[in-house]
């Protein structure tokens, strides 16, 4: 008889699911761009569970994880920290992982992971320079989509120093490069690099080892992939998946409960 | 007695030190406010005056204290300054105020000028000598607390006597050995002493009159050590920083089966390491008291190439059968800050654990500390 578990990622700014069969097989996943105190995380599972025609009846076990995970009561059997589901997941999708950078909507997470296992890991202080939300900032500020970030940055022919170290103060940095009529593909590359040195400061505190995987929907940007991959002198490794990463780790965490419970 | 009910009566008084003031004053009695930290307390106490410790709060925000303060300057500081400035300290007969860091060393003049234009208290300014064991430091300090003494003297309007001081210490001792007993106790029995109770215990006695509050932690000591074994299955950890002592953030480790075996905390046990003599010259017992505190940021080591304080949080956990130590950052402490490569250093090298956590007493919000403590017991699970 087959085991289902139900990951759910509640992030500040998105929700993620996933449903594993079997704790392998990935079946069904979700994902809605509000998170934690948003109607997101209720959407996010009616999506997970109507997309593979199960209901949360049919879940073994259901673990949250995210900012917001302990806001599922009575959905979810329990609960973990984002930092754990996040190694869990990177080491599924990429069995050698020693380096895990999760660049989230509030925070950024490095992680040490050894035989699959966290072991160390360093978080940001109390600041959203190197965050998402340090993007969303920004593409606001040049008035473009958080998507487009990583096309436009790649058209830079100019490197742009944006050295303020606060979001506040990088974000009038930017308008004065506006206002000089900068290429805003500049900026934007500029934005990246300041963004990763912010974590590579913090990923270096941990020590860099390969495989290093970029997790979290940031890694969708490929500026900042790539502005990563010069700071760190290592190749960062991303996946198709890399949103649902925190839900994957969760539905695997999820499975081996229901394992537990079972026995 | 239950021990809930015990942990409520400390509660009541770690939470509202404003009602004990209240209750101080009704009763007659002249209150001195007490800044961080190292001031000798024992002469407010041998004076016949109620001091009260003064670290801040978790429930203010920082405004009127904005027109005096540099916005770099520690939450503790700016909101103790807050708090005299909002009249929440009005009925406080005076304060003392120790210079021992680089933010309270100018935050006494702030002390100062505004108490002195607003025509609230008297300030006493209390400086400690870097050199505090050399014959010449213990003079220094003698002079400093004479000082103090002089000055507590005015606003009680009599003389204390030596003799005054002499049972002051012993009181003060007692104080101290109770709660070394207790931090040691509540290590030992985490199934009964969360860490919200513990910090509660100990942040009590503060705003306690101490007799009365050694007798009661005294009652609790005796309880906790008539229970059996504890067989708590959680994750031990040691704490470490100026403060910790929001409710909303150690419930955080209660939450996550974290408990603390014992701290490296100045609100806590930096503060009652070492007892003063109860013989001698009162004054130099004091001094040689200030003397013989050892291992803190904000003292000055003459040996500290040896990394010393290093070794010896770094050995704080091992002997108290922690897994690992949680540093409360407070923002913007220099000393800590400047202090932690060294700290890490020693704690890498002994294979320890540790996160170290931000904070200031104007967070409401623990999420991103919550996550941090939750995969901290993860890891330290494994």
């Amino acid at each position: 008889m087959s085991i289902y578990t139900l990951g759910i990622d509640v992030g500040s700014t998105a929700s993620k699911c996933v449903i594993l069969k079997n704790g392998k097989d990935i079946i069904s996943k979700s994902l809605i761009d509000v998170g934690a105190g948003t109607s997101g995380p209720a959407r996010a599972i009616e999506d997970v569970l109507t997309s593979c025609g199960l209901t949360h009846e049919d879940m073994d076990f259901t673990l949250a994880t995210g900012y917001g995970r302990n806001s599922l009561d009575g959905i979810a059997h329990a609960q973990m920290s984002e930092l754990s589901c996040h190694a869990r997941g990177a080491t599924f999708l990429f069995p050698d992982v020693h380096t895990v950078i999760d660049i989230g909507g509030q925070d950024v997470k490095c992680m040490h992971i050894e035989n699959g296992a966290l072991v160390n890991f360093q978080m940001n202080d109390k600041c959203a320079a190197g965050t998402g939300r340090f993007l969303d900032v920004m593409a606001r500020v040049l008035e473009v989509k958080v998507s487009e970030l990583g096309d436009l940055a790649a058209k830079s022919t100019k490197r742009i120093a944006i050295s303020s170290t606060c979001t506040v103060f990088a974000e009038s940095e930017v308008i004065s490069q506006l206002a000089q009529a900068t290429d805003k593909c500049d900026i934007i590359n500029g934005i990246h690099h300041s963004v990763a040195n912010r974590v590579v400061g913090l990923v270096n505190r941990i020590g860099v080892q390969d495989r290093v995987v970029m997790t979290g929907g940031v890694a969708q940007n490929k500026g900042i992939v790539e502005s990563l991959e010069e700071g760190l002198g290592h190749i960062v490794y991303t996946s198709p998946l890399t949103q649902y990463v925190g839900a994957l780790g969760a539905a695997l965490f999820a499975y081996q409960k229901a394992l537990k419970a079972q026995q | 007695m239950s021990l809930e009910a015990r942990f409520q009566e400390f509660k009541a008084a770690a939470y509202a030190p404003k009602k004990l003031l209240n209750e101080y004053k009704a009763a007659g009695k002249k209150v001195i406010g007490v800044l961080p930290y190292y001031a000798p307390e024992e002469l407010v106490y041998a004076a016949g005056m109620v001091p009260m410790g003064i670290w801040g709060s978790n429930n203010k925000t920082i405004a009127r204290a904005k027109e005096y303060c540099a916005t770099f300057y520690c939450t503790i500081a700016q909101l103790a300054l807050e708090m005299m400035l909002d009249g929440t300290m009005d009925q406080l007969d005076g304060v003392i105020t120790p210079t021992i860091c680089d933010t309270l060393r100018p935050m006494s003049q702030n002390f100062r000028v505004s108490m002195a234009k607003l025509q609230k208290m008297p300030t006493i300014f209390l400086a400690h000598p870097q050199y505090r064991r050399p014959a010449f430091g213990l003079q220094f300090t003698v002079d400093q607390y004479t000082n103090v003494r002089n000055e507590l003297d005015k606003i009680a309007g009599h003389k204390m006597t030596d003799e005054d001081i002499r049972a002051a210490i012993k009181v003060y001792n007692k104080f101290r050995q109770a709660r070394r007993e207790f931090v040691k106790l509540a290590g030992e029995h985490p199934e009964a002493v969360s860490a919200v109770n513990r910090s509660a215990v100990l942040k009590a006695g503060y705003f306690m009159e101490k007799p009365a509050y050694t007798e009661k932690l005294n009652e609790l000591n005796a309880e906790l050590a008539a229970l059996p074994a504890s067989n708590w299955n959680g994750v031990k950890i040691v704490t470490s920083g100026i403060i910790c002592d929001n409710p909303v953030l150690l419930k955080i480790f209660d939450d996550n089966n974290v408990a603390i075996a014992t701290d490296d905390v100045a609100h806590e046990s930096r503060t009652i390491r070492v007892d003063a003599d109860e013989e001698g010259d009162p004054m130099m017992a004091l001094a040689k008291q200030f003397a013989n505190e050892d291992y803190d940021v904000l003292l000055y080591d003459e040996a500290s190439n040896q990394n010393r304080r290093g070794e010896f949080v770094a050995n704080l956990v091992k002997e108290s059968g922690a897994k690992g130590l949680v540093l409360f950052m407070q923002q913007f402490c220099d000393p800590e800050e400047m202090e932690y490569p060294y700290l890490k250093k020693a704690l890498d090298g002994a294979g320890i654990p540790h996160i170290k956590l931000g904070i200031d007493q104007q967070m409401r919000d623990f999420g991103q500390a919550a996550t941090a403590i939750q995969a901290f017991a993860d890891v330290l699970s494994m």
